[in-house]
Parts: C-alpha cells; structure tokens; sequence
C-alpha cells in the first residue's frame, strides 16, 4: 500500500510536470493550429537559465526563478515573431517540421552551454539539502514535487481566471474560435498569437524547472522528459485544456505506476519489458488510445470535407 | 520535333523517366563522372561521396511517403534501424552477445529491405486510420518504442552503449573486405563501396522517379492532395498508405544496412529522436516531393560539415576559439537551414536549382 501511495504521489507530480507542458502544447495548437515541437526545447532552456542565474551569476532563487521564466516568455514571444509569424497559412507539416528546426537550434545552444557536467537548479531552502522532503505514513514526498503539484495547480486555476475573465483571455478564446470573425471585432490576431507563445513559453519554464530541480539536474537528455508531455496532449485532444490535464494525469500515473511495479510483474509472468520500460509506457498507451480515439479522449472530432 | 524539347506527341514520350535527349546524355555524363570520381578522388572524398549516396536512398524511401503520398513520418530512423540489424543478423558474424547468420550479401541486402517493409506494413493498420499531426505523434512514439526495443533486444543488437558489428561484405562468395583484383587491376575495398553504393543510389533513383509515373505514384499523389477525393475515385486508401510506408521502409531499410556496413558497426543510441528528424529535415531541405530533392539534400547534409571544415581550414580558425565544438556548430547550421529553407525556399535546394535552370534556360534575356 505504501508502494502504491508512493508511486501514485510520484506519478501526480510528473502530472503536474507533464500539465504544464501540455497546456502549452494546447494553447499554441488552439491558437494558431501549430503543433511546436519545440516545447521542450523551451522547457530546457528555461531551467538552463534558471540555472545560470541562479548557480552561475549568483542571483538570490526566486529572483533567478522569477526571470527565467520570464525571460522564456519573452523568448517565446520572440520565435513566434521571428519564425512563426512568416509561415502563416503554410501546410501544418511545415510549420511542423519548422519548429522542430527551432528546437534543434535551441538546444544546441543550450547543450553547448551545458557540456558534459550536469547542471543544478539551486535552491530555495539550502537547509533541507536539495528540496529536502517530508514523510507523511511511511510515503517519503519531496518538497520539490510537492511544489510541482501546487505550482501547477495555481497556475491552472490562474489560467482559467485569465480565460475567463480578462480581456485577453477572452480575445484569446475568440481567435481560437474563429480566427477571421475575432479580426472583424478589432482583436489583434498577431498579438494574440504572440501573448498565446509568451504563455507556453512561462509555462514550460516553470515545467523545466521542475523536472531539473534538485537532483534531478539539467542534462543534455532533460528535455526528453518534456516531450513526453506530447503523449499526454495526443491523449487528451490536441484541442482541450481539460485534456491535456487528464492526460498528463494518465501519463503521469503510468509512468509512476510502471517503474514502481514493472520488477515485480514482470517476475509474475516472465517476461522482461526491458530497462526504462516506464518511459516508453506513456507512448505505448498513446498509441492504443489513438487506435481507438483518433481525435482523442476530449478532443474535438474533425469533420472532414473532400 | 527537333529544337522543341519541351513538345510532347504522346503521353508514353512525357511521361517517360528521361524525356528526352538531354536529359539522357547528362544522366550518363553524371554516371560516368562519378565513377571516374572513384579513380581520381583520395579515400576521404569517395568515402564522404559513399554515404552521401546511401543517405540520398533513405531520403528518397522518406520521399515516397512525405514527399509523394504527404505522409508525414517521424520514425524513418526506425525502419532503417530495422533493416539495418536484419541485414547484421543475416549477414553478421555471430559471437558470444549477438546472434548472426554470416551470409552472403545477397541475401541480407534485399532482406534488410524486405523486414524494414514488412515492419512498415505491420504498423499500417494505425497509421492509415491517421493523417496530419496525429500521423506525426504516433511516428514519433514509434521513435520512443523502436529504440527501446533495440536497446533491449541485445542478442540482436548488442545493447545500449556496446553496439555490434554489422554484415560482412561479401558477395558471391567473394570477400571483399581486402580488396579485389581484377587481372592487373585492383579496387580497394573504399572503391567497391562506393561503385556499389552508386549502383545502388542509380537504380533507386530510377526506381523513384518510375515509382512517381506509375498507378500507384499517381495514387499516392492523389491521397496527398486531397484523400477523401482520392478514395472517391476508387483508390483504395488502406492498401496505397500502406504500401507508401512499406515501400519507404524499404527504401529506407536497403539504405541502413548498407550506410552501417560502410561504418563497420552500429549501436542503438544511433537511432534516435534526432536521427529519424535528420532525414526529414534533408527531404524538406532538399525538395519534398521531387525526385532530385533528397539526392540534393543527401550532398548538402554530408558535404556541408566537410565544407564548414573546409573553411576553418583555410581561414585558420583554430576549433577551440570557437563557442561551440564542431558537431555542434553542424547542427545549429543545419536547424537554421531548415528554418531558413521552409520561411524563404519550401521547394527546396530543387527549388533553388530549377530557378537557376529556368533563369539560364532563355539567358541572357529574362524571358
């Protein structure tokens, strides 16, 4: 039972991780109908910047937090001006392909900068010792994943207030509606696009950062880790918030589930899934449910006209 | 119809794969200078040339499939990974760790192209339900899935980290790892690769560009630019997507198992995320679609990091004054050409290539 609370507490903070991304994903996708691989380059590039303000530069945590973030926003904001903004209306694989080209050169950037040595993320509280963590009936929780569910939690609740309530949000919701009919009511479609990849780009940041903090540590291999927000995006619909959530939910779960039970099944029936099984899961479940739901669990169904 | 290339009489002359005199004579000049290049060019170069051809076969496998039936697919670097360790099982020598059978080449040519096209098929039940974006998920997840699986499957491939060695070239019995002796005349083992790695990129490029004027290239055509329409017409959509992956595998998998013969062995860290991408990136950079575009692509991909050493040579820039080591700068570069190729250029180093013929085709008067 232990295990079982254990692996369900780690699969909900690599929810929360996975969320983060996801939205992002989501929101670009709704936006501009861009599916950017270079979510994750995003996210890395956030925590190496958290990073080397933080460790390098010397800059107090939160003020380092608080910038890199920021300045991932700005950096998105920035790629959609740069090379976004000329593909409009361009075949989706196109723009598909581009962003992938974006994410290349962003984590060679980043990887060049990394080198071999791992990179720590610093720390808020140097006295618990990297992110420390608390012990609540036998289930050993860390600080930092604790964080991440809170962090995301926040966010989203703050998202939705911004969705609904704020001019912005609003503008943002019609031009995901209808592109051509939010132009005619005076809303600046260039600008939303810019403000929906400044929002992923903050989003992927804070995601970044947990999944590099505390021993974690930012890695040449870090982003792998974002990507499999993917899975959970293409699980839940590429155009549903709700889903990206209950999907990174899922991947979550899974992922944690399988690298806490994978030994002990597979010396029930025999077989061996190999090593690293539990973060090649997500895809596989990824795959089945696409079989089944091409579009999704909330996605919207595309109807298709010749 | 002399001094009139461009009249057609009859649909067998246009659609025939060299639609006229020209075209047939630069074919053979071209051959002809790549096979002299062999003779005249160091070890270097031939070897630089070598997988540039292979490279330009997986191309024109990703061709069919992207380029041709607008299939968007992730994971070639899987199916290549598939050919390539059928072709070292078959053709590998077995030792302690991985299993091989020690056949002769033309056995595990054609049947590392026939698994990667059977791996293809297999996996066609889900990727003819999807189109679009969701195709490119799934490819993508096939990336994650194969190379678990080829890291795990260490009879087969040695495991992560240790790799193996791959087919042993030999064809007819005749070994030619040291070299062949034909009277008087010797070929180096370099020189046989590369004749036959450019036999082999002739015939696919021909196979391509017939591929492109058969049924099922107009088929795939069809599917491309509109699906829906192209099942009304009576195309069936299942048994082309399928054969479009399958045929692309093979292409693809033929192109694996002979790049990692040239290389001499193979460990599955290769096929990565970035691996599969590289091959997307050479179709979209060297034309998609085009029968000459991945050739272009394959020459740009593999002379380009030679060119950059070409350049920090002559201009004695030392690679430690740089900020990032060599690999890398190849790698920013080549992100930025594809950007680069899809905001100002989405036809391609064809694109560029058919301007230029265009501009000189009425020179020196501009129409």
């Amino acid at each position: 039972m232990i295990i079982f609370l254990q692996a369900t507490v780690e699969g909900l903070s690599l929810a929360a991780i996975y969320s983060l991304v996801a939205i992002g994903f989501v929101l670009i996708y709704k936006a501009m109908e861009v599916l950017s691989f270079a979510q994750p380059a995003l996210a890395v590039v956030g925590a190496g910047i958290i990073s080397s303000l933080a460790i390098d530069r010397g800059i107090p945590f939160w003020l380092a937090l608080f910038l890199g973030v920021i300045l991932t926003g700005i950096l998105g904001l920035l790629i959609e001006r740069t090379f976004l903004r000329p593909m409009v209306g361009e075949p989706v694989f196109s723009v598909a392909v581009l962003t992938i080209g974006i994410d290349i050169l962003l984590r060679t950037v980043l990887d060049s900068w990394i080198g071999i040595n791992p990179k720590y993320m610093g720390d808020p509280f140097p006295s618990y010792g990297n992110f420390g963590a608390v012990k609540l009936g036998g289930v050993n929780i860390k600080y930092l994943e604790l964080a991440a569910l809170v962090t995301a939690i926040l966010l989203i609740i703050l998202l939705t207030i911004f969705f609904r309530k704020s001019k912005y949000g609003i503008a943002m919701r019609a031009t995901s509606y209808d592109q051509e009919a939010a132009m005619a009511q005076g809303i600046n479609v260039g600008r939303i696009f810019g403000l929906v990849w400044m929002i992923a780009g903050i989003l992927a940041a804070f995601a970044g950062f947990f999944i590099t903090g505390g021993f974690n540590t930012l890695s040449q291999f870090s982003f792998i880790s974002a990507l499999r927000a993917l899975p959970a995006v293409v699980i839940g619909g590429l155009d549903s918030i709700p889903g990206a959530v209950v999907g990174s939910i899922i991947i979550g779960l899974t992922q944690g589930y399988v690298a806490y039970y994978q030994l002990s099944f597979e010396s029930l029936i025999g077989f061996s899934f190999g090593n690293g099984f539990s973060v090649v899961a997500p895809y596989l479940i990824m795959f089945v449910i696409l079989i089944f739901k091409p579009d999704g669990l909330f996605g919207t169904e595309e109807v298709e006209r010749v | 119809m002399r001094g009139r290339p461009n009249l057609y009489i009859d649909y067998q002359k246009e659609s025939s794969i060299f639609s006229n005199n020209t075209q047939k004579s630069w074919f053979g000049l071209l051959v002809i200078l790549s096979v002299a290049f062999c003779f005249l060019a160091s070890d270097y170069w031939i070897l630089l040339l070598t997988t540039s051809f292979l490279i330009a076969i997986a191309g024109w496998g990703l061709n069919i499939v992207s380029g041709l039936a607008g299939q968007i697919n992730l994971a070639h670097g899987v199916f290549i990974g598939v050919g390539t360790y059928a072709s070292a099982v078959i053709g590998g020598i077995s030792t302690s760790s991985v299993v091989g059978f020690d056949l002769d080449m033309i056995f595990w040519l054609p049947l590392a192209g026939v698994a990667a096209a059977i791996v293809g098929l297999l996996i066609a039940p889900i990727t003819v339900k999807l189109k679009g974006l969701n195709l490119a998920l799934v490819t993508l997840a096939l990336v994650f899935i194969g190379s678990h699986l080829f890291s795990n499957f260490k009879s087969v491939t040695g495991g992560a980290g240790l790799g193996r060695k791959v087919a042993t070239l030999k064809l007819f019995g005749v070994n030619l790892e040291k070299g062949i002796e034909i009277g008087t005349f010797y070929l180096q083992k370099n020189q046989i690769l590369y004749l036959f790695c450019l036999l082999t990129c002739v015939l696919a490029g021909l196979g391509f560009k017939n591929l492109v004027r058969s049924r099922a290239g107009r088929a795939y055509s069809a599917i491309r630019d509109g699906d829906i329409a192209a099942e009304a017409l009576g195309i069936n959509l299942f048994r082309y997507k399928a054969s479009a992956f399958a045929l692309s595998s093979f292409y693809g998998g033929i192109s694996g198992a002979l790049f990692f013969t040239v290389s001499g062995g193979v460990e599955p860290g290769t096929f990565s995320l970035l691996y599969s991408i590289t091959f997307v990136a050479i179709v979209v950079i060297g034309g998609a679609g085009t029968v000459l575009g991945p050739l272009f692509g394959a020459l740009f991909y593999t002379l380009f990091p030679a060119l950059i050493q070409l350049l920090l040579h002559t201009f004695e820039i030392g690679e430690q004054s740089l900020p990032l080591n060599l690999g890398q700068l190849e790698r920013l570069l080549f992100g930025l050409f594809i950007i680069l190729f899809l905001i100002f250029e989405p036809r391609g180093l064809w694109g560029i290539w058919f301007r230029l013929r265009n501009y000189f085709k009425a020179w020196p008067f501009s129409y």
